[in-house]
This record gives C-alpha cells, structure tokens and sequence, in this order.
C-alpha cells in the first residue's frame, strides 16, 4: 500500500482533531460561564472557602494593636506636616527660629478647635495640643503670657452636660472663657477673644508686655470660628467680647482679635497668625496692606489629636511648607456671587402647598412652613428656596476667570462695578487675599510642566509629567499642581456652556534633593475636560480649540501662565509676569460623541426640573455668565423678584413636588409574593462570580425571596444598623458616625482611631495621603470589627458660611473628587464601607430639611455631583449619604435623576445609598424614596423593620403604607428589593463577609484543558502529514 | 451531467454535509424571526461562519473535480483537502456559539422554579426553544458529516 493514500485519512483526523480543539477552546469559555451550576450537576467544586484568619480576603496591614495606633498617630501628625498652609512669610517669621521665643495669644492657642472629644476629636490621652508641640520642638513659650491665659483666661475645668442624642450626662471639657464652638442657625455669632483693655481686671501681671523679649520673640495669634451639624453663619451677625452687635462679618477678625494683634505687634518682633477653622475667614486687617498687617499667615485648619506636632514641624521649618489653601481668600465675603442667594427666604405665596385633605394623612393640616433640620411640625417643609445663580462660577472660578477676561475680553465687562466690594470697580487685586491652590514653600522650587497626553476615549486618562526642580540647598518636599484652561467658543456663548478660565486637575507631592529635580506624573480621567451642555446637545461636549495645560502654585498663578502664553503682559493688565509654559493639546471639532455615553448609558439631562426657568416658564433666573459679567451678576432672587408657584404654568405639579408626591403608589399591578428560595446570604452561594456581578441572576433570586413586608420595611425604615431578612439570613451590619474616623472606643486600650483632619487633609493637596487615611481608617474598622460608617464629607464647599465646611475638602470639584477617591479606595481595599455626606447640595445647613436649591444642569453635574464622582465612580466606594436638602422641588433622595440616572446608570455604582436622618414623614416620601433607589431610609426605627408596627396593623410612620396598600404595586416592591440586592451585594464585597474563596481544578476543568492540548498536537500532527504525503511525487510515475 | 457522473461517495456526503448546513441557516433565520424568547436574538457571526462553510464544502467538491497535472496538482489538492478541514471547524464554531448563547434561555425555559414555569413555558417559547435546539442538531449534523467527508477523495478514481 503507498503512503500517499493515507493522506485522505491523515486530513481526516487533522479535520476532527481541529474541531475538538475548536470546541475545548471555545467550550472552556462556556464552560467557566455556567461553572456553578456546571458544579451542581456534576457535584464537582470549583471554588473552596477559606475560613483561615491568615487567609481572609481583607487582613490588617498592622499585626498588633500597637502598630495600628501607632500608623494612625503618624497619619495624623502627617496631616498637620502636609496640610499647614504659609499664606503669608514676610521679615523672615518663619520658619521659627531654632531655640527661639515665643508669646502665644487668643484662646485657640491654648485650646485650639475643637477643644473637646466627639465625632471631631478623638480625645486620646497622648494628644498633643499646639503649647506642648512647641515645647516638645524645643521653642520657649513666654510663661507669663501662658499662665495669664491658662489659668486667669480660660481656667479649663470639666462640666456635665447632656448628651445631644440620649441625653445622658457626660463629662466635658469648659472653659471661663473659649470662642463659641457653635455658631447656631444663621444666628448672632459672637467672637468671645479677649481684648487686651481687659487683660488687667483678668488679672494679667503688671509686667505682662515686659516680661517678653520682644527682639527675640514671635507673637504667635490663633483665632478659631466654630462649627458642626445645624450651624450656618449669618453674614454680619457678629458680637464682640461684651455681646454688643458690630455688624462686622462673623468670619472676618473682630476688634478685639485685632486688638490681640496689635498688642502681639507691640510687645512681639514679628506677628504671626494662625488661622484655626474650616471656614474661610476674612484677613484682610492683617493681610498684606491691611491695617493690621503681621508678617505671617498660616492656616492650620480644623485639628484633632496629633496634627499640631506635624504643624510645629513645619512652623520650625523641620519640614517644608506644601500645604496649599483649598479656597479662596477674599477682602469681603460679600464678593462672593453665591452669597448673593445664600440662607434663603419663602415663595411670595407657599401656603398654597399646605392642605387639609392630603389623601395620605386624613385629617391633617399640613403646613409648608420651614421646620428645624429635626422636624417637629406638621409641615411640607417647601417654602423656602434659593437659586444658585452663580452657576459653576464657585470660589477661584469666578474670581480667576473674571480676572483673566479683564485681560483678555473687555468687553465682558469683567471690570464693571457689579460684584465689586473694595471699589467703584472690580479689581482681582483688591477683591482676591489668597487664592486657591496658593501656599508658600520655605525652600525655592520650580514646578514645569513638561508633557501632557491625553487619552481622548471615555475611560481615558490625562497624564502629565511634571518636574519638580529644588533650587535650594536642601532636600526637600513640594507640591505639583496641574492646571487646565478649556477653550470658550461661540458655541459655548451661544449655548450658555459655562468654561473657567481656570480648572484644577489634579495634584502630587515628591521629595527633591538638594538642586536636584525629580519628574512627578500626575494623572487625572479625560472625562472631566468635558463640559455639561445641558441646552443643545444635552450631554457632556468637548469643544474645539486648544487646551492649555500648566503646572502652577496656584490658580492665579496658572491664569497668569495661560494670559503670557497668549502673549499679555503686565503692559495689558496682569497683575504679574508669567513665564507662559504651558502645554496645549488641540480638539479639531466640536465633539458631543466621545463623553455622551457612561458606562452604557446615554448621557443626557435628568435633572431639568432643578432649574427655576423650567417652573416658572420664563426666563426668570439670569445665570452668572462669563459673556457679561456685569448683565448676568447674579440678583438676590428671594428679595429682588417675587415667585409665587400660582403663576406658574406648572403650578399642580410643582405644589405636587413640594409635597413630595413624586411617585404615587399604584394599585393595578399584583406584586409577589417572598418566600424561600432556597438561597441564602452565605459563602455556600456566594462564590467569586457572585461577588463579581451584581447581575448575577443569585442575587435576584435572594432579593425575590424577601417578603412584601420586610422588603419594603427595610427601605424605608433603620440607619443605625442593617435588618435581618428571613429568607435571606444576612448579617447585621451597624452603621458608626465619624468624619474624623471611626469614634468607636477600641475596648482593649480605650484608643479612639478618629484622629484624622478633614481640613488638614483637604490643604495637603496629597491624593496619595488621602489613599493613605482612607487605608487607615480602613485598618482601624477591621481592628474595631466595625464595617460602615459615615467617614467622610465631600460636599462642595460653596460659600463660607456652611457649618459643615469643616467636614468637607473644598470650593473646588476636583480636589474634592481627587481626595475622595483616595480616602474611598483606601477603606474599599479593606473591605470598610465608608460613606461620603451629603450628596446633593447641602450647600447651608439653614433650613436643609427642606430648602429648595435652584440651578441650571451644567452646575448639577459640574459642582457638588463631581465632588461625589472619582470615590463613587473612579474608586470602588461602596456607600454615600444623600442631603436633606431639595434639587429643585424635589427632595434629594427622592431625585430619580441623580441617585437612578447618574449614580446607578452613568456611574455603575453598586454601593449603599442612604438618606440622611429622616426628620419629616410629610417632606420625605417613603414611595418616593424606594423608586429613587435608597436602599435605606435614616431614621430612628428599631432593629427589624417592617410596614406593619403602627396601630392597627400599618407602618408605624406612614399610615397609608401597609403590606395590603403596596401588594398591589409591584414597580414598588420590586424597586425595594432591588435597593436591598445593592445593600447585599455591597455587605457581599466587604469585611463583613471576611473570607476569602479560591478557584480550584475540577476534574472537568483539567479534562477539557488535556483535551485542548491533545487535540491541539493531533491536529498539527495530522495536518503536517497530510500535506507532506500529499506534495510526495507519485512513485509510480518516476518508473 | 458527466461531471456529475465523476462524484465520489466523498462527495455527496460533503454535498450532504453543505446541505446541512444550508439547512441550519435557514432553521436559524427562522427561529430568530418568529414569536418566542430567542426572536431578534441573533448569534454574533452565526450566519456568516455557516455560510462560509457551505462555501467551502461546495469549493472543495469543484475543485476535486479538476485534474491538474504537474505541481498543480498537488497545490489543488491541498487547497481542496484544507477546505474540506475549515468546513467542519466553521460549523463547529458555529456550534459552541449558538450552545454558549442559547444555553441559559434554555434552562430558562425548561428548568425554571415551579412557581413561575407556567409563565415562561408558553407556546411561543416552547416553539422557539425547539426551533433552536433543531438548530443546534442540524449544525451537529453538518459538523459530522463534514468531518466523515474529510475522509474521503472527492472525484472517483479514474479505471
């Protein structure tokens, strides 16, 4: 037999061998696809639990307790290194000189904010306040001045107060005399700092101004403002000492802080001041210029147990100065456009919203009065409203893009008077003190921007490089900041598209040799190049021309950069010459494609409602633009014009919307009923796919099995801790409280790990340390075995005058965004849910249980939403606190648009979304809130909720909910199950299911893998043989 | 008609396989397009990897008909026998595809939970499923009766 003819067969087995091979490769896919229930039916095992401690999926980076105190101590004391922020250096006052003398004035001095234990200190006993981390650095602190101010001034002594929430007394720290740590309701604030007139019936020595060696002396002045939860500054309500109104700005340094200085001037050879506070205070008098003009600033933000030792470090110069300021400075709040609709005031008619005959409450009569932030009336609580005019014209975006087109576009009239507090004119010079980003660095350094890429597809990336040159003769520590100014077109003006001169992207610190240079890479989503077009193409836009990049020590700094590099100079207005080194990067055409879909979802507007025009069908707001500062500044709109909801073309549904009718329970549609499905919250059923996709069909199967009852329940009822669901066997999971970290008390070592700064950590400008706190805080849960909490704040810091501006970052979106996506990826990698407050506008805590907040959708989504974006969209954060306050007429956690549309859609969020303490049954909406996607209303209800705990069989807070009234909605039930499969999957994906499962071989994984390789060795040894049997010459035709 | 007359047993069962092919599309086409729980749910490059398998089978029997001389010869051959191994691996990847995309609309339908089996099983999705699962045995069948006609010469030996 010739071998020829056994080609045919050779190219037979090569053709089945190709088609095994084909179906083991493709078959694996499969195979891994259904792998589960591939396992169930053959009772093989493809993933193995591992209970083993060592082996858990989140483990501590610290092995003793010991170590995790002392990584929190550090963390914090790094904060007080990296966040203190040199505003002003002249005469050499600092750093302090080595061994040098100081005298320290005001109360803060001596009890800097906040003095006593909570949520905002954590009171640990090896605290160290700013007196002892001087003297620990070796600096003298005059002792009759200390002593005066100890002992005859503030005479600290404890007091037993009660507690806010139990009641309970508790011991507290007092003093005779301290700043009012609470500045109240946009009510008078008084600025208790003892002047020196009355230093002498206190009981300070004769000698007091003698006893200090005023060649060798720094007078160093701290001055705190208070803060907390309900607290909102009115402007010009400040009291003195004596109580007596001056009419002054609380937040700008009253007389007798002044009168402080002056004395600190005149017995000191160099004054410098600290300024102790979250909110942006006013420092014109001793600014530079001003009347009482010292020769250094520091911010030194909102401290906790341990940042003083870092801030002394870099008083003493033991560390370089790089903190930079979060917000701007200005002479005189009133500057500011936002505070031009700042508090709020009532529609011209909202009673009409009130009703007798609301079907859901019988017999009642409710009111729309405004209410306290914890209910206690029978109210709506929709009448008051503010618009925020100003649009994304926030902080150093207003006053740098203003200042820019001064130079370069006249004729906006950037110039005009309007808005104009320190002259008949605007002038950037007189109205800006510092401004963002502005922080001064002991050591001479250069930051060049020295290339930029940018990946222009949806999930790109900017990437800067940028070089950081130390021209000192020491090594030390800098900030980069990277810059971007986003071209203003005809487009923009024709379609209300607002653009900042100026745009923060992002920001790294590096350690340099002496006079050597190290090259920082700064990274930052392209996405946020992208600006909200919310009139034509409804979606995120990129318009055509030039973007500029800079790396600058400060926006002022970088509009000058962009001004020289489009050739102004000083000749033409700037305040100051620029090298002009910037790096652009060109978009051809206008592009409304690359950033319209997020995720899968098409971007477009979902929060039109929130604009005022679209209410009152008119053209009734003007929003701030940068086409005519002086026509569009924005007006008082709660006093200027009168709104009355009468007059509106929408009037039903607007009063509708008031009342908190935004979804209306339906009865046509049967909902099913739970029951057990056999599945349970387990590491038997959740396994790696499980934990991987929350569209893993296990997870709506367990939610299916929770019944009407309890799905519902525990929606709209908890936030101290998680229901237990029959069916479902989940674990409870409690929820903690603390900005600062968790406050719960370690029961070992009595150690509380709340010892971060949010203030300090927001002017460290440092992505990296807010990563590094997160983990931290992260370790610190898993020590604690505590998993949720409340640890962060990242609402947009919109005017001074906030109360919880100390919990938040920043004026600015991207700093916000940056740091929030360090702190949340830092706990999300132990496992930790940490939840960032309050998303959605709590821009005044005046009336947040109701206010209306007005805007245009460019700000909706620029603003506060981008402040929430890079922890909940760019990191793996997996819990967010929604505001009180309305969007618009809508209540925030009723808002389909942000918490369905954007959180849930755009973003492919799958964390936690909670209210924050629901307060008023008649302004939260439980039917709403379920179809907005709250997976768990805040209240105060008990353990285990259910729609059944009120009188006669109904829900306890909203009668007309029972099982029977919603068994007919079937849109709402299943909308709460889904809520509760977000809350499940996320309590899957954390600590709180603390073990880790591994893949292993199956007998059918190695069988298909040793079949892939057989067949694939057949196949290439079949077909070889056929071709060289086929191309062999006939034998036969040779002979 | 002598052309015909030269086709070898290998050739009408790689006809046959083209065939089965063939009948597989439209089996197919057919049951994307009618009422059911697989209407529009198309299989991404199904139809064109069919199709091209059809091709080939009909290619490699043309060309296992023309009887070169020299190195020619062994260049057609080649090419033949290589279509004659593609055919039966384009509709084996047909195959795993339709079974990867069809496999949990299947369980679906017939392994549901007690409690909602009579919802998913109505006639229109009873029909569907059998429509694909007539799908996925043609294409089984097109796939082995391409592999056995890989085997085979396709032009009868010359006496």
């Amino acid at each position: 037999m010739r071998a020829k003819s056994f080609a045919p067969v050779m190219r037979g087995i090569a053709a089945i061998m190709a088609c095994v091979l084909v179906l083991t490769m493709v078959g694996a896919g499969v195979a891994d696809t259904f792998r589960t229930r591939i396992d169930d039916a053959l009772r093989t095992q493809s993933y193995v639990t591992n209970t083993d401690p060592d082996s858990a999926r989140f483990k501590s980076d610290y092995a003793t307790i010991d170590d995790m105190m002392a990584a929190a101590k550090a963390l914090a004391i790094k904060e007080g290194e990296e966040g203190t922020v040199i505003m002003k250096n002249d005469n050499g006052a600092l750093p302090l000189a080595d061994g040098g003398s100081v005298a320290l004035f005001g109360l803060a001095a001596y009890a800097p904010y906040p003095y006593t234990a909570g949520d905002l200190k954590a009171g640990n006993e090896d605290a160290v306040d700013l007196l002892q981390a001087l003297t620990d650095a070796g600096i003298k602190v005059n002792e009759t001045v200390r002593d005066f101010y100890l002992e005859k001034v503030l005479n600290k002594h404890t007091e037993e107060v009660p507690n806010r929430w139990t009641g309970e007394l508790e011991t507290q720290v007092a003093y005779d005399n301290i700043y009012v740590a609470a500045p109240g309701d946009m009510a008078e604030y008084q600025i208790v700092e003892v002047p020196p007139e009355k230093f002498g019936e206190m009981g300070a020595p004769d000698d007091w101004k003698s006893s200090i060696d005023k060649a060798n002396t720094t007078g160093i002045c701290v001055f705190a403002r208070g803060a907390g939860e309900g607290n909102t500054y009115a402007p010009g309500s400040a009291l003195d000492f004596e109580g007596n109104a001056t009419g002054k700005d609380p937040l700008a340094l009253s007389d007798d802080e002044l009168a402080v200085i002056d004395a600190a001037k005149e017995t000191c050879s160099k004054v410098v001041v600290l300024i102790n506070s979250g909110n942006t205070m006013v420092l014109k008098d001793i600014a530079k210029g001003g009347a009482h003009e010292v020769d250094g600033i520091a911010y030194i933000g909102v401290i906790n147990d341990y940042q003083c030792t870092g801030i002394v470090k870099v008083l003493t110069g033991q560390v370089n100065a790089t903190g930079a300021l979060p917000d701007t400075y200005v002479a005189d709040n009133a500057s500011i456009p936002a505070v031009m609709n700042f508090g709020g005031g009532y529609y011209a008619d909202y009673e009409i919203v009130g009703r007798k005959d609301d079907p859901r409450y019988p017999g009642v009569e409710i009111g729309n009065e405004t209410a306290g932030s914890f209910g206690g009336s029978d109210t709506y609580n929709g009448g008051h409203f503010i618009v925020e005019a100003e649009g994304i014209y926030v902080g150093y975006k207003y006053f740098e893009t203003r200042y820019y087109d001064s130079v370069m576009n006249p004729g906006s009239k950037a110039s005009s008077g309007k808005g104009a507090t320190q002259d008949s004119a605007w002038n950037y010079g007189k109205e800006v003190l510092y401004t963002f980003g502005h922080g001064l660095s002991y050591l001479d350094y250069t930051q060049t921007l020295k290339s930029v890429d940018v990946d222009k597809t949806p999930d790109g990336n900017v990437t800067a490089v940028v070089e950081l040159k130390n021209n000192s003769s020491q090594d030390g520590y800098f900030l980069a900041q990277l810059y971007v100014q986003q071209p203003y077109t005809d487009y923009d003006k024709q379609n209300n598209v607002e653009k900042s001169a100026v745009m923060f992207l992002n920001s790294a610190k590096a350690q340099v040799k002496a006079g050597g240079s190290v090259d920082v890479t700064i990274t930052v989503p392209s996405k946020y190049l992208a600006s909200y077009d919310y009139t034509n193409a409804k979606t995120y836009i990129l318009d055509a021309g030039d973007y500029l990049f800079t790396a600058a020590p400060g926006a002022h700094a970088a509009v000058n950069n962009f001004l020289a590099h489009q050739g102004k100079t000083a000749a033409d207005g700037m305040d100051a010459e620029a090298d002009g080194a910037v790096v652009t990067w060109n978009v051809g055409t206008l592009d409304t494609d690359t950033f319209s879909v997020e995720n899968g979802t098409k971007v477009t507007n979902v929060a039109e409602t929130a604009d005022l025009n679209y209410w009152t069908g008119t053209n009734t707001v003007t929003y701030l633009s940068r086409h005519d500062w002086e026509g569009t500044y924005p007006i008082n709109y709660n006093t200027d014009v009168e709104i009355k909801l009468a007059d509106s073309p929408k009037k039903d549904e607007w009063i509708a919307e008031l009342r908190g009718e935004t979804y209306t329970i339906q009865n046509n549609s049967p909902a099913t009923e739970g029951g057990d499905k056999g599945v349970r919250f387990d590491t038997t059923n959740i396994q790696y796919e499980q934990l991987e996709n929350v569209a893993d069909s296990f997870w709506d199967t367990l939610v299916s099995s929770i019944t009407i009852d309890e799905a519902v329940g525990a929606v709209i009822h908890g936030g101290s801790r998680s229901d237990v669901l029959t069916n479902v066997e989940n674990p409870i999971v409690i929820q903690n409280e603390g900005v600062s970290g968790f406050t719960a008390t370690h029961e070992e070592t009595g150690y509380r790990f709340n010892v971060h700064s949010q203030t300090l950590l927001a002017s460290s400008f440092n992505p990296e340390l807010a990563y590094e706190w997160g983990r931290v805080e992260g370790n610190s849960g898993l020590w604690l075995q505590r998993y949720h909490l409340w640890g962060t704040g990242l609402t947009q810091r919109r005017t001074p005058y906030n109360g919880r501006n100390y919990e938040y970052i920043s004026e600015d979106p991207m700093l916000s965004n940056r740091m929030g996506c360090g702190i949340l990826q830092g706990c999300a990698d132990m496992g930790i849910l940490n939840g960032p407050k309050h998303m959605g506008f709590n821009d005044q805590e005046h009336n947040r249980g109701g206010v209306s907040a007005y805007m245009n959708e460019q700000k909706f989504r620029e603003t506060d939403l981008r402040c929430f974006q890079g922890g909940l969209e760019d990191a793996d954060g997996m819990a967010v606190m929604i505001a009180f306050n309305r969007i618009g007429a809508t209540n925030a956690s009723h808002h389909v648009g942000m918490l369905q549309k954007i959180l849930r859609d755009e973003w492919a969020y799958t964390g936690l979304i909670s209210t924050d303490m629901m307060n008023n049954k008649y302004y939260f909406n439980a039917e709403s809130m379920v179809m907005a996607g709250i997976t768990q209303v805040a209240d105060f209800g008990g353990d285990d909720n259910h729609i059944t705990l009120g009188e006669g069989g109904v829900d306890a807070t909203w009668a007309y909910i029972s099982p029977k009234t919603v068994a007919n909605d079937s849109a709402l039930v299943e909308q709460a199950r889904q809520n509760l499969k977000y809350q499940l999957y996320t309590f899957a994906n954390s600590a709180i299911m603390n073990v880790s499962t591994e893949r292993v071989d199956t007998w059918w994984d190695v069988a298909l893998r040793n079949a892939k390789y057989i067949s694939g060795a057949l196949c290439a040894v079949t077909a070889a043989a056929w071709v060289i049997l086929t191309v062999i010459p006939d034998k036969k035709k040779e002979v | 008609m002598n052309v015909i007359k030269k086709f070898s047993v290998g050739a009408w069962i790689t006809l046959a396989a083209a065939v089965m092919a063939l009948v597989s599309v439209i089996v197919y086409t057919v049951n994307i397009g009618s009422a059911g729980y697989f209407q529009n749910a198309a299989v991404s490059n199904l139809t064109v990897f069919c199709v091209l398998a059809v091709a080939a089978l009909a290619a490699a029997v043309a060309l296992g008909q023309i009887k070169p001389s020299g190195s020619a010869a062994s260049l057609v051959e080649l090419v033949q026998g290589a279509l004659q191994i593609a055919a039966p691996v384009l509709l084996t990847l047909c195959l795993a595809n339709l079974v990867a995309a069809r496999a949990e609309g299947l369980g679906f339908i017939y392994f549901s939970n007690a409690d909602v089996i009579k919802e998913v099983q109505t006639p229109a999705n009873l029909a569907s499923a059998t429509g694909t699962i007539a799908n996925m045995v043609c294409l089984a069948a097109a796939m082995v009766i391409g592999m056995v006609g890989a085997f085979c010469g396709l032009r009868k030996k010359e006496k």
